[in-house]
């Protein structure tokens, strides 16, 4: 019975320790953890929507309904205290889980600024590359009118984009989330 | 034995991955390139370093019945200490590495480090032993991927070789590409082994 108890006693100060420890480095970097992602997330909206001065995320404002579970977040961008371009993040499904995808709109042009793969788990040289610039730039400059569709060969009008070879799935997966956005972006920034 | 040979053993001899074939869970996972074989093999040894460290420093005092929890305990916290430091310093790292890095806490090197030799030995021969083995272990996870890496994508440490026109092995860097290419290595190595004896 002693012994059962020294035992424990001994277990419980190694985890103490352990513990003390570890909530240490924890307050020394999750400083740090936070505001580099809070900077990341800055600079992927300057790669989307380059000529925005300052972002605001508005996702409780036009995200109403659950029905919208491919956008996941809407950010507005202001220049001059005027909203200028819409940023998305979508995450549609690709062949290995959700394809997390930023897609930059702008209002005056209705066209597509650029788009980011922000991160994906699609199959090493395959889909994966839908996160190289090689693919992503496909998307720049189309209209935001008509959908975006996915082609096996040369693309022949506006809207069309190359698939990336041999991953056919995750191409199209990117283009439902620019699709996604694109609707959402029609039917709230663009007045008819 | 001398303490040189506690380093070296590590490397050559007792190589965990090619020789001991410890680990090989994360090994056959994260060696697709060898920027990410050398993270691991980083990580790695930072954990076995101060866990070995730590083990042998505390051997006297840790009673036996209740080592392994105790041991578990040291190299958990070591590994999150780990994990902590490289996703504030390391971002792009962390992500490539992803969930192997938690599983250090279950890689059998380490706690086969603690439990074979730091709970017997004193902290100079168990700093040496840690760093020969952690560095046998990354030059087996560099040898590993820089196969996978080169014949699988076409590059080495992310750097094109042989120009656009190559067409790369993708299976390679495919899981099926892992046991190809380390039971290959290893084929190898003992072809040499049994010619030197």
């Amino acid at each position: 019975m002693r012994n059962i108890l020294k035992l424990g006693i001994f277990l419980l100060v190694v985890a103490g320790v352990a513990g003390l420890a570890l909530s240490y480095v924890n307050t020394l970097t999750e400083p740090i953890v936070i505001s580099q992602e809070q900077e990341n997330k800055i600079n992927s909206f300057k790669e989307v929507y380059p000529e925005a001065e300052t972002v605001k995320d508005e996702s409780s404002k036009y995200l109403k309904s659950d029905e919208q579970k491919i956008i996941t977040e809407v950010n507005v961008a202001y220049k001059n205290g005027n909203p200028v371009g819409v940023i998305y993040t979508v995450e549609p499904k690709g062949y290995a889980g959700a394809v997390r995808t930023l897609v930059g709109f702008d209002i005056a042009a209705k066209k597509i600024t650029a788009i980011k793969v922000l991160s994906q788990k699609e199959t090493p040289g395959l889909g994966a590359k839908s996160s190289e610039a090689s693919f992503m730039d496909r998307f720049k400059g189309k209209s935001a009118e008509s959908a975006v569709e996915i082609i096996k060969k040369e693309p022949v009008n506006g809207n069309q984009v190359l698939a990336i070879t041999a991953a056919t799935i995750t191409s199209k997966a990117v283009a439902s989330g620019v699709n996604a956005a694109r609707e959402h972006f029609i039917a709230n920034f663009v007045k008819s | 034995m001398s303490l040189a040979k506690e380093f070296s053993k590590g490397i050559v001899s007792d190589n965990p991955l090619f020789r001991l074939t410890l680990g090989m869970c994360p090994s056959l996972a994260i060696t697709t390139s060898v920027a990410n074989g050398i993270g691991m093999g980083a990580a790695f040894t930072a954990v076995l370093l101060a866990s070995n460290i730590a083990i042998s420093l505390l051997r006297k005092i840790i009673p036996d019945s209740i080592r392994i929890p105790c041991y578990i305990v040291i190299i958990a916290s070591f590994v999150t200490i780990t994990e902590m430091v490289m996703h504030a310093y390391a971002p792009a790292l962390f992500k490539s590495l992803g969930i192997f890095i938690p599983l250090i806490v279950v890689n059998c090197i380490i706690l086969g480090r603690a439990e074979a030799f730091a709970s017997k030995n004193g902290v100079f021969a168990s700093v040496l032993d840690a760093l020969g083995m952690g560095v046998g272990y990354t030059l087996a996870l560099v040898i590993v991927s820089t196969v996978r890496e080169v014949l699988g994508a076409g590059t080495f440490y992310g750097i094109p070789l042989g120009g656009a026109s190559a067409q790369s092995a993708l299976i390679m860097i495919l899981p099926p590409g892992g046991f190809i290419a380390l039971g290959c290595i290893l084929a190898l190595l003992n072809k040499l082994q049994n010619k030197t004896r």
